[in-house]
């Protein structure tokens, strides 16, 4: 895992809708974050990337909360998955930068 | 009906905090930290779940509560909501440092927090006869200053939370006062329609939030429809959006206008499921502002008690469609107003003109 595309989604403004005019993306290498943050990336696509049906769903009650769509290269291609803001490591927030398209 | 507001600090009843799961999972793990210290993070990892857990179940305690008892008889017997506000000083555990006299802070964030939840607090009990979010004098709770140049504000299930903006794209988010009662909004609906976040009780949930967001915006003003100006989010606006011209995030009577960074889909027939609920919701927006419009006046008084009326009177219905909610505000508009026939010939055409 070296480089880690990050997008923001959702919001009060509904950020990567398809009429948004707002673009929120970022990239980060992944040796730029510390042991813990990268085995907490690790854990997010493993748990993330299982079949919908076999993954506990937390009930939510957020609204207008951020996600993030999560992609990463693998041996096997691109793999991408999305988490609710409250699960990604803080450290990534940083790479995603707000423009208007 | 009024019921004013009881004091602030201390009475917020808030005992959540938000720290990632797994952080607190890793410290409860982690060598470096004593063992009391672990031991106090692995309680905080099962306080957490409990806390959820309890989140959720009393919403649906609330919620059966409330199909049960009639509106009046569950907001009386609740006394007036308490209106706290939290300072996250740019951090993002929730609900941070409360601020102890939020009324006359020299915070204006703190400040506006505080006098528009209570306002928006005063607009559904005096023109809906309900007491606070759960209609039994649930505390309110709002967090500012909440991250660092954050350009979001959000419902989080039990309390409000503000971003600074950016001071690019966007600016302060307490600054619009239908944000305020946006968010609030959110709230409203999770302890009555209950709605889902995707797909069509998605828009419809984005929408209740916007519709009620510009109505109490213009009950504050005393204006009627055709003096409001049906934006959503206009003073949260930052420097570099406007110099692109985009003057709102939403108008609920142009949802496809030029001038909106959040354009949204004006009818039906451009619906499909994945659409975001901030963009489907622009269909039941405009329902809203052609109903409101035909019938004139005050948004609140009539077209606003139907739109509740279906919001409150209908039970739990997670999955509700907007088909199905333009068809119990139609009934209830002939319910509500049987003398003026011209209020149900209204919300029918508002539900027309967006294909529905």
């Amino acid at each position: 895992m070296a480089r880690l595309q990050v997008e923001r989604l959702g919001g009060l403004a509904g950020l990567g809708g398809p009429l948004s005019r707002i673009r929120s993306r970022g990239e980060i290498d992944c040796q730029s974050l510390s042991a813990a943050d990268r085995k907490a990336v690790d854990k997010l696509f493993e748990s993330h990337a299982r079949p919908k049906s076999t993954r506990s769903k937390p009930k939510t009650l957020g609204r207008d909360t951020f996600t993030y769509r999560l992609t990463r290269a693998t041996s096997d291609g691109e793999e991408t998955i999305e988490v609710p803001e409250s699960l990604l490591p803080e450290s990534l927030f940083g790479c995603v930068r707000d423009e208007l398209v | 009906m009024s019921r004013g507001s009881r004091g602030v600090a201390g009475q917020g009843g808030c005992c959540c905090f938000i720290i990632p799961t797994e952080v607190l999972k890793r410290f409860s793990h982690d060598k470096k930290l004593s063992a009391e210290e672990r031991q106090a993070f692995g309680e905080m990892v099962r306080y957490e779940k409990l806390w959820r857990d309890f989140r959720v179940d009393r919403t649906e305690h609330l919620r059966a509560v409330q199909a049960i008892l009639p509106s009046a008889l569950t907001a009386a017997a609740a006394g007036p909501p308490a209106f706290s506000v939290f300072d996250c000083r740019n951090g993002t555990k929730l609900p941070g440092v409360l601020v102890k006299k939020p009324a006359t802070s020299t915070d204006a964030s703190a400040k506006r927090a505080y006098t528009q939840t209570a306002a928006v607090a005063r607009f559904f009990d005096q023109v809906f006869g309900r007491n606070s979010i759960d209609n039994g004098g649930m505390p309110l709770n709002s967090s500012i200053h909440y991250s660092v140049k954050y350009n979001n504000a959000f419902w989080n299930g039990s309390q409000m939370t503000y971003g600074d903006g950016d001071g690019q794209i966007f600016v302060d988010f307490t600054q619009s006062n239908d944000v305020i009662a946006h968010e609030l909004m959110h709230g409203v609906t999770q302890y009555t329609l209950g709605l889902d976040y995707a797909n069509q009780p998605g828009g419809l949930n984005e929408s209740l939030s916007d519709v009620f967001g510009s109505m109490f915006r213009q009950w504050q003003a005393k204006q009627t429809v055709d003096k409001a100006d049906w934006l959503v989010g206009r003073e949260i606006m930052g420097p570099a959006a406007l110099a692109r011209r985009y003057t709102c995030l939403r108008d609920l009577s142009k949802p496809a206008g030029k001038h909106c960074l959040a354009p949204q889909v004006t009818n039906f027939s451009q619906y499909r499921d994945g659409l975001g609920p901030h963009t489907s919701s622009g269909i039941a927006n405009l329902a809203f502002y052609h109903a409101a419009m035909a019938i004139g006046g005050k948004s609140w008084e009539k077209a606003g008690r139907v739109w509740y009326g279906v919001l409150t009177g209908s039970g739990v219905k997670p999955k509700m469609t907007m088909k199905q909610f333009a068809t119990q505000t139609r009934k209830l508009a002939g319910t509500l107003f049987p003398n003026e026939p011209a209020v149900k010939t209204a919300v029918d055409a508002g539900w027309k003109a967006v294909g529905l």
